[in-house]
């Protein structure tokens, strides 16, 4: 996607992610971009969130990026302290929303967070399925974002379902409970409203064409015959999110290598200032 | 107790859940112990792994891993646990986040298992063979049950502890709770130990009953080099170094030597000591 002077990919994308929230529900903050998105949304789209601080930790804590810091804000600002138990009760009552960012999603919106190559033979061997089996069987809206969106990441099937997608499996057993609403790339927005609950394209990026994004995934996604474009963000979006993120925390999940281990290394030094000069400790060592 | 009399009492072959979760208040000086110790075919039961799973895989001492995630979260994957799935050189079962909650859950609450809907329409259900489905007895509706899962041990970190194997939790609670009441022995190290009185102003924030608790340890620093919210963060600069000695079987000898096998105190002066541990670490 060109680049527009006055956002960048990470605050389109995140202000793209923000604008999907809607209602009175706990949202996780597991990467930058989802926390930034939680905020954004709280901000401006969607006031009624319960906006946490790190996976677990408190609620009605507002966001700041840190590799290292999450409880630590949650106990600066007096964030409601919560339990596995109260994470996993939010959702199984479908009061809860999360941004997933799987290294494989499929046609029907299948995930895999767990392996490359066959479980029992992995080429890779990631992380394991984690919640994710969880989220897809019980929350009533699951979004999913994909920075780099290739043949490698929109694949015609995953190799190992950690989240459930779209088909009979899921209609035998779920039915709409869990399935896959929304997919966020660099691309644009899709869901999964194609014949079968496939994917679908609901909006392209400003710039992105249909054949580019045909040619950089593993299936043929299908396409209404006029597609809009994803509206970009305000100036307001733009500097809630700069000013959110002080750390610029959110431009590591864009990069890799040599550059990003030394952004890492420079962020971790810097985190600790960071976070008292924005929330002056009055937690339980204060 | 001692760290050595905690390891004394975890035979070979016992089946060992650990509290925490990935970079977050690890036992970690207990798993250091039992590591340079000779016991070997530990069954490990993890919510969220990380270091702990990853160095006891590194010194050869687990035969099983019950696991829902093991990683370094923003470092990356597990090096240890990733060349041993690769390599099929242990036995992996893949459970879920709720699932091994729900497996030590029905052991607190002396049933078999427990029913959830997570892991229907996933590859979770074909690889664990652990999960059986079944029909709701009530309506018909198909669900998984998860079956208990009975550690033999349980091993936690905890920010203040009494004598008497009271403990108190500052940050995130994790799945320690949980791992406490479902083992058969828990043992609790803790940053300090303190009277019961001045541990009874806590109030909520003590979650582990001493009912639950065999013994405790005082470790100070002792989820180095994951962190203990509030006292302090995880050392990412420490967990960077020790994926840098994961790649190849010198370094990794080399770690060993410097950080597993030595002692509590002697670890902390290789890290340059509490004043440098503050440091970098202290929030």
């Amino acid at each position: 996607m060109p680049l527009d002077e006055r956002y960048a990919l990470d605050e389109f994308l995140i202000t793209t992610m923000a604008r999907q929230f809607s209602g009175e529900v706990m949202v996780s903050s597991v990467t930058a971009f989802g926390a930034l998105a939680a905020l954004l949304a709280k901000a401006r789209y969607a006031p009624d969130l319960a906006v946490l601080a790190t996976p677990e930790s408190g609620m009605e804590v507002t966001p700041m990026p840190t590799l290292s810091l999450g409880q630590f804000l949650t106990d600066a600002q007096r964030g409601i302290p919560l339990t596995m138990e109260e994470i996993f009760d939010a959702i199984f009552t479908d009061h809860f929303r999360i941004w997933i960012n799987p290294a494989q999603i499929d046609r029907h919106g299948n995930t895999n967070i767990s392996v490359i190559g066959d479980w029992h033979q992995p080429k890779v061997a990631m992380v394991g399925s984690r919640g994710i089996p969880e989220d897809t069987s019980h929350l009533s809206q699951i979004f999913y974002y994909v920075l780099t969106h290739s043949r490698r990441t929109v694949v015609e099937q995953v190799d190992f379902r950690s989240g459930a997608g779209t088909g009979p499996d899921r209609d035998a057993t779920l039915g709409a409970h869990g399935a896959p609403s929304v997919l966020v790339t660099d691309l644009g927005v899709f869901d999964f409203t194609g014949p079968g609950g496939t994917m679908a394209v609901r909006s392209l990026h400003p710039g992105v064409t249909l054949e580019e994004v045909q040619e950089k995934s593993g299936f043929e996604i299908h396409a209404p015959g006029s597609i809009p474009v994803t509206d970009p963000p305000t100036e307001e979006d733009v500097q809630i999110i700069r000013d959110a993120d002080p750390l610029e925390v959110r431009k590591l999940e864009l990069l890799s290598g040599p550059e990003a281990a030394e952004r890492f290394v420079s962020i971790y030094e810097r985190e600790r200032q960071a976070l008292h000069a924005a929330w002056p400790r009055l937690g339980k060592l204060g | 107790m001692t760290v050595d009399q905690v390891v004394a009492d975890i035979p070979s072959g016992s089946t060992v859940a650990i509290g925490g979760s990935s970079l977050s208040r690890k036992p970690m000086a207990l798993i250091r112990a039992l590591a340079r110790s000779s016991v070997k075919d530990l069954r490990l039961i993890v919510d969220v792994g990380g270091p702990d799973v990853d160095l006891l895989i590194g010194t050869g001492s687990v035969s099983e891993v019950i696991y829902a995630f093991v990683g370094f979260e923003v470092l990356g994957l597990a090096p240890h646990f990733r060349r041993a799935r690769q390599q099929q050189a242990l036995r992996f079962e893949e459970w879920t986040e709720y699932t091994v909650m729900a497996g030590l859950d029905a052991t607190i609450k002396r049933v078999p298992f427990l029913p959830t809907h997570a892991g229907l329409a996933t590859d979770v259900l074909s690889v664990n063979t652990s999960f059986r489905r079944f029909q709701d007895p009530f309506h018909g509706e198909e669900l998984v049950a998860v079956p208990a899962l009975k550690p033999d041990v349980a091993l936690i970190h905890v920010n203040y502890a009494d004598a008497k194997g009271n403990g108190v939790i500052l940050g995130d609670g994790h799945v320690d709770v949980l791992c406490a009441k479902a083992a058969r022995r828990t043992y609790m190290s803790c940053e300090r130990i303190i009277s019961s009185d001045e541990l009874q102003r806590y109030g909520r924030d003590v979650q582990i009953l001493r009912v639950h608790t065999t013994g405790v340890v005082e470790l100070p620093w002792g989820a180095h080099p994951t962190g203990c919210a509030p006292d302090y963060r995880a050392d990412l600069r420490h967990l960077q170094d020790y994926l840098k000695h994961s790649a190849n079987e010198d370094a990794w000898r080399e770690y060993a030597d410097q950080y597993i096998y030595t002692d509590p105190s002697r670890y902390l002066e290789r890290q340059g000591g509490v004043e440098a541990l503050l440091a970098r670490l202290k929030v």
